[in-house]
């Protein structure tokens, strides 16, 4: 199988601070493949994700997604990738419709200095409707609720038609209908147009189900790559974990 | 003042619209990038500038356009390559400006507070050339061009500019060409209201359109609207009251700007809520 993401000996230290945010990291994922990322807070699962995407440069090692080195070919590689970040929220008075942020998702592939076409307004509507936002397409971001507004983030990330999907904790702000619904389009996106998907989330049951690969991180490391059972077998037996962040 | 030449009202006037909407247009960037602080620093280089070409007997526009420049290229790309924090990096630069300026002012004995000094400090608006007016005309022409061209990463990066850089669009040099087309707007704008006050017509209207309207289009076309009117009723103003322009300008907008505030439907609805 192709090696879509490769990780090779990554550390990533942030501005100012001693203490790598991920350390030396060895990660590869295949094309089509579902992982989920767990940890507690300050595991180091966040800066994963960015550091694969390219928004944080590297202290050590090399990250090549699709077959491009980050740190030299990171716009290229972020056009195709789809990412939800962490607890995005916009302030009430947001001046920015949903149907633009959504659009805003192809802005990279549109290339620089050219106008949104009306295939990239037809795919930001699509988007919005496979998560149910149609009737909010014209309404301020800042009068959607939390979930509306994840929703619309995840909906941005679809519009773009990404090779690799990037989503973390997608699904913290939804309410309980749509924790079940949308996790499951995810699941169809990713099987339909073959994404390799990595999603950090502190839901273990939904991974239970869903995936066949789980990371577990800790201070940094990657502590355990292995299937969901087995991967919550070392989370129950690990002292990391007893302060009881991941239910 | 009433009974100025009837060309120099004219000129008055155009310098009024023209500087007007380039500072509202130019302030939505501003303020939505929060580049605010730069843009203090911004408009002293301006002055410095402007106060280097009177102590040298060279034409202030153009030293205020060299100094505006040089300082948008020390707090843009110099302070990202030594990773300088854009507060740490405003807070040198600012008063550096301001200790420039007033060094530059009373470097040569003989100029003292000449009215050509005054004009830097506190704008003037009846000693604007027909050349200035051409300036602005063009700089109005280019900055629309400008934005129409970069309009989708623009508005992009106003919204979040790490999920803009996420999407595969560079952010950096589309925010510096916001920091040096400030310095420039500004530079060209400063006989107006002057050193000291120019940086309240960048973001005084911005600030009071965004009270008001909740899609960026209508913002970007309002504010520039809001600017051109406060200048106007401020030249009025001062015209009829014996006042200082730059400063009946600055008190129009902050005076627009607070009714914004009172009158805001955004907070009238956080209150009901």
């Amino acid at each position: 199988m192709e090696a879509i993401i490769k990780l090779e000996d990554v550390s990533t230290v942030y501005e100012g601070e001693r203490r790598p945010a991920i350390k030396n990291v060895n990660l590869t994922l295949e094309r089509n493949e579902l992982v989920y990322v767990v940890g507690p807070n300050a595991a180091g699962k966040t800066t994963l994700l960015e550091t694969i995407n390219g928004l944080l440069p590297l202290f050590r090692g090399s990250v090549s997604v699709l077959g491009l080195d980050v740190q030299t070919r990171g716009r290229a590689v972020r056009c195709e990738i789809g990412y939800v970040p962490q607890d995005f929220m916009v302030e009430p008075g947001e001046p920015y419709k949903a149907l633009d942020v959504v659009l805003m998702g192809r802005y990279g592939r549109t290339g620089a200095l050219h106008r949104p076409e009306d295939k990239d307004r037809e795919k930001a509507v699509e988007a919005m409707r496979m998560l149910g936002l149609e009737e909010l397409a014209n309404r301020p971001m800042g009068k959607l609720s939390g979930g509306q507004q994840q929703k619309v983030m995840l909906a941005r990330a679809i519009a773009k038609e990404p090779k690799i999907l990037l989503l973390d904790e997608p699904f913290s702000n939804l309410d309980p209908e749509s924790r079940e619904k949308i996790p499951s389009l995810i699941m169809q996106l990713h099987e339909e147009k073959g994404l390799t998907t990595m999603i950090v989330t502190h839901d273990v049951h939904k991974m239970l189900k869903q995936c066949r690969r789980v990371i577990v991180m800790n201070d940094g490391k990657i502590l355990v790559d292995e299937s969901p059972e087995k991967a919550l077998a070392t989370v129950n037996g690990s002292a990391a974990f007893s302060l009881g962040v991941i239910q | 003042m009433i009974g100025l030449e009837f060309t120099i009202m004219q000129r008055a006037l155009l310098a009024c619209v023209l500087a007007g909407f380039l500072t509202g247009l130019m302030g939505v960037f501003v303020v939505r990038m929060r580049l605010s602080a730069i843009g203090y620093s911004m408009s002293h280089g301006a002055f410095a500038g402007a106060a280097l070409g009177i102590a040298t007997s060279t034409n202030p526009l153009v030293t205020g356009v060299l100094f505006a420049s040089a300082t948008a290229f020390l707090i843009g790309p110099v302070a990202d390559r030594a990773r300088l924090h854009p507060d740490a990096i405003t807070s040198i630069v600012f008063p550096l400006n301001m200790a420039l300026a007033f060094v530059f002012l009373t470097l040569t004995p003989e100029i003292g507070l000449t009215s050509q000094v005054a004009n830097v400090l506190w704008g003037s608006i009846i000693s604007m050339t027909n050349s200035d007016i051409v300036y602005l005309v063009t700089l109005c022409a280019a900055t629309l061009a400008i934005i129409h061209f970069t309009w989708k990463e623009l508005f992009a990066i106003m919204f979040n500019r790490k999920l803009a850089e996420a999407d595969g669009i560079p952010t950096k040099p589309f925010i510096y060409l916001i920091i040096f087309l400030s310095g420039v707007v500004v530079t060209i704008s400063l006989k107006l209201v002057g050193g000291l006050l120019i940086y309240a017509l960048l973001f005084n209207p911005a600030s009071s359109a965004l009270q008001f309207l909740e899609d960026m289009r209508k913002i970007v076309i309002a504010s520039p609207l809001i600017g051109v009117a406060t200048n106007l009723v401020g030249l009025a103003a001062s015209l009829f009251l014996d006042l200082p322009v730059g400063s009946c300008i600055v008190l129009v907008s902050t005076i627009v700007f607070a009714v914004a505030v009172l009158l805001s439907p955004k907070r009238r609805r956080k209150e009901v809520q």
